[in-house]
């Protein structure tokens, strides 16, 4: 169905190698019309975008992972052999758009020759053509196009260059696919493959014989090659003695010797170009300076992240505070009203207040992974991170879960040992991402005396936060320390990173990623905070009828005995129903259990609340401490100062408890999202499970500790 | 010397540099091969990274990061 006409929805595939400008393009092409999501079966990203053309059907466009080559070593690369590989899938492209970067070429080709083998209709997109000028480059595009028998276009997504021409060509080949297959191939499977290829040609649903050798290597993983047949590979495999590694270094030694020859007859360079990449290197990746600018970034965001973040989310609160009291004030009192502005919009504020942080931390990193420091910082980690018995690109993923674990966890695809990755997975949510950050500041303000020295420049309160994020980061090594001694692995392990050219960063690119990532939490993360926020209101104004009847009466006489006035009456009345609740009779069974903690039934129910995600905590507390009442919504540092022990009249949050509380929020896995996305990426329930125990383990013997040496 | 010795690129020091003459790993060699690394290019350590175990080394024209034991099977002359 997918050759000699064009399909319904024909699917272009951008392939090419990581760093060569492919996702820019795809942006370039696409712009905000991008579904992301992931690859069926799988868990790793798929960017489709719609793309119209003049005289076709609305074409989509798939911007697969990069890959080096056909032989894959990690996640993302498998997949783009396996959709490569499977002329039934859904996703075999009706043609390629391979992107190539134009100062490489003789790098990159190597998985051009491979699927231009594998008979489909290729255009070769050279990228980074602005390079073209600046760098005294000269490419013989003609000649490049004959030799390699396939349409080569320069582009430039940096420049906005070469994109109509682009489209164009990538009508031409949909309209006419057949014009544009290959001739010849540019290998030919050689001895070593010959007998095995015999036995299985017939056998395997291969379209050609480099199709056929491509399943003979891949057969054990493919997931559209089944059992018995995967079988029948295995056994021709060892009768004829095939041996993949050998037949892979042979093809690729092979396939070198045929297009480097032609790169050079085309592609001329006017010397050693990145001499300016090479001085920022000395600094940036120096022994010394290297580290040190590697903090001073870190320091300069998480400023930059407080500074700046702040202003938009007091104006998202106050937003939601004021609409929610102007509906109140419209609307007739009633439960809709109390779910409308308790519930809802509580809920909705919860989720938006934490879109500039997730924004602004996506701004630096996208800024970052353009400008290409991100790979500098990985090669800088790399060795640390090993002994922790994580990867260099461990590194993004705890610095992302500053943010939020749940794309810091989706980040640990590009590191190809599995282990190492299941370590990263495990370990990210203990960093303190941005959720925790409301949490801290409403209990740190209890914890720490608001005391300055140096003129106000360093706060105690100040150093309590950045020693909470210290804590996170210890408790994250320190985890993966011991879980690299439990768990084993034989696989192995890669650095072999390339440290790209510096360039200055592509705003269109950062805008998208900015763009993307905050539409994710606010999806992803909002549906599941709104929802607990509904739940947890109804859990906290109902309860067992009697109870609440109780609640009323108790009211009353107290009331009456007390000579209590009409509000104080009123916040006696909220507090009494509170207590009768579902709410607060779930916290007081839970409250034996978090006693030695130091925390009563009402934190009890901010916990079970929290695990949601931990941002609910505030949420929470605001809700108890008013729900009934007509208190302001964001007084809640005020109100829970006023909170006493009705035993001993002694405030609630006291040191202890506030420590004991920063401790437990610190560790805990207060999060579903991210136990979810966990569950997703190791495809199984143990490892969601073993995160859950061993972070709630740390969590419930730490703050235990705290408040036992504290009180 | 007429026939210089090949070593191991891993006992290079940096700013030394050489031809690759060959890999004696075949794993490490497949995934070397594929980013473009091959017997003829160019090699030349750079710089250790601040916690050692990673080397900064520039093949042909292109900037890699290699760890001690990627680099230790890349046979150089």
């Amino acid at each position: 169905m997918h050759h000699g006409q064009v399909t319904a929805t024909p699917v272009v595939g951008l392939v090419g190698n990581p760093n060569s400008g492919k996702s820019s393009l795809f942006n370039l092409l696409t712009g905000l019309r991008q579904r992301i999501g992931n690859f069926p079966g799988v868990t790793v990203e798929k960017k489709a975008g719609m793309l119209t053309l003049p005289g076709l059907p609305t074409v989509e466009l798939v911007d697969f992972p990069g890959a080096y080559s056909c032989y894959p070593t990690s996640l993302d690369e498998r997949l783009v052999v396996q959709e490569l590989t499977n002329p039934a899938g859904d996703l075999f492209p009706d043609a390629i758009i391979y992107v190539a970067d134009i100062t490489k070429l003789d790098k990159h080709l190597l998985l051009f020759t491979q699927l231009r083998d594998l008979d489909l209709p290729m255009i070769l997109v050279l990228n980074m053509a602005d390079l073209m000028d600046t760098d005294g480059l000269t490419v013989d595009i003609p000649k490049l196009s004959r030799e390699l028998g396939v349409p080569v276009l320069a582009v430039s997504s940096r420049e906005n260059r070469g994109v109509g021409e682009l489209k164009a060509a990538i009508a031409d080949l949909l309209r006419a696919p057949e014009d544009f297959r290959p001739q010849h191939p540019f290998y030919e499977p050689g001895a070593g493959a010959r007998d095995v290829l015999a036995e299985l040609r017939r056998e395997l649903p291969a379209r050609n014989d480099y199709h056929a050798l491509l399943l003979t290597h891949h057969a054990p993983w493919l997931k559209h090659i089944p059992e018995p047949l995967r079988h029948k590979v295995q056994q021709a495999r060892v009768s004829h003695g095939f041996h993949s590694l050998r037949a892979q270094v042979e093809e690729t030694m092979d396939r070198y010797n045929t297009f480097e020859p032609i790169v050079k007859r085309t592609v001329r360079h006017a010397g050693d170009s990145d001499s300016l990449s090479d001085r920022i290197d000395t600094v940036v990746t120096h022994p010394i300076f290297g580290p040190l600018l590697f903090f001073a970034i870190m320091l300069l965001l998480f400023q930059a992240l407080f500074a700046w973040a702040s202003v938009p989310m007091d104006l998202i609160e106050l937003t939601f505070g004021t609409v929610g009291e102007s509906i109140r004030t419209t609307l007739a009192p009633g439960w809709f009203t109390d779910l409308l502005v308790d519930g809802i919009i509580a809920g909705l504020g919860g989720v938006l207040v934490f879109v500039p942080q997730i924004a602004i931390l996506f701004f630096f990193i996208a800024i970052l992974e353009e400008v290409g420091y991100l790979a500098r910082a990985v090669y800088l980690f790399d060795s640390l991170m090993q002994r922790f018995g994580l990867n260099g690109r461990s590194v993004v993923a705890l610095i992302s879960g500053h943010a939020c674990a749940i794309p810091a966890v989706m980040s640990t695809r590009t590191i190809a040992n599995w282990k190492e990755r299941l370590l990263t997975i495990l370990v990210t949510p203990l960093t303190s991402c941005s959720a925790r950050i409301p949490v801290y500041v409403i209990l740190i303000s209890f914890a720490v005396p608001q005391v300055a020295y140096f003129n106000g420049l360093i706060g105690l309160q100040g150093l309590a936060f950045a020693g909470l994020y210290f804590l996170g980061i210890a408790g994250a090594m320190l985890s993966a320390l011991v879980f690299k001694w439990v768990l084993k692995t034989p696989d192995r392990s890669f650095l072999m990173l390339e440290l790209p050219a510096y360039r200055t960063p592509v705003w269109r690119n950062v805008g998208v990623t900015v763009f993307q990532k905050s539409k994710t939490f606010v999806v992803e993360a909002g549906k599941i905070i709104l929802i607990i926020s509904i739940i947890l209101w109804a859990a906290s104004t109902y309860g067992p009828a009697e109870s609440m009847a109780a609640a009323e009466v108790q009211t009353q006489e107290q009331t009456v005995a007390r000579q209590l006035s009409q509000e104080e009456s009123a916040d006696l009345l909220a507090s009494e129903r509170l207590e009768a609740s579902y709410a607060g009779h779930l916290g007081k069974v839970i409250e034996p259990v978090i006693r030695p903690l130091g925390y009563d039934w009402k934190i009890g129910i901010a916990l079970l609340t929290s695990f949601a995600a931990r941002e609910v905590f505030v949420g929470t507390m605001a809700t108890i401490y008013s729900v009934g009442s007509v208190d302001d919504e964001f007084r809640i540092r005020e109100r829970l100062a006023e909170e006493r022990n009705p035993v001993t009249g002694e405030p609630v949050y006291n040191q202890a408890t506030a420590w004991s509380l920063l401790i437990f929020y610190v560790f805990a896995m207060m999060c579903m999202s991210t136990l979810a996305v966990t569950k997703r990426e190791t495809n199984s329930w143990k490892w969601p499970v073993v995160q859950f125990v061993f972070m709630t383990a740390m969590a419930y013997v730490g703050a235990m500790v705290v408040y036992q040496l504290l009180s | 010397m007429p026939f210089p010795l090949s070593a191991a690129a891993s006992l290079f020091k940096p700013g030394q540099s050489g031809t690759i003459e060959r890999f004696t790993n075949e794993g490490l060699a497949c995934k070397l091969l594929d980013i473009g690394v091959r017997p003829g290019s160019r090699l030349r350590v750079v710089r250790k990274s601040p916690f050692g175990g990673s080397w900064y080394v520039k093949i042909d024209r292109q900037c890699l990061a290699l760890r001690k034991k990627e680099l230790a099977c890349i046979m150089v002359k």
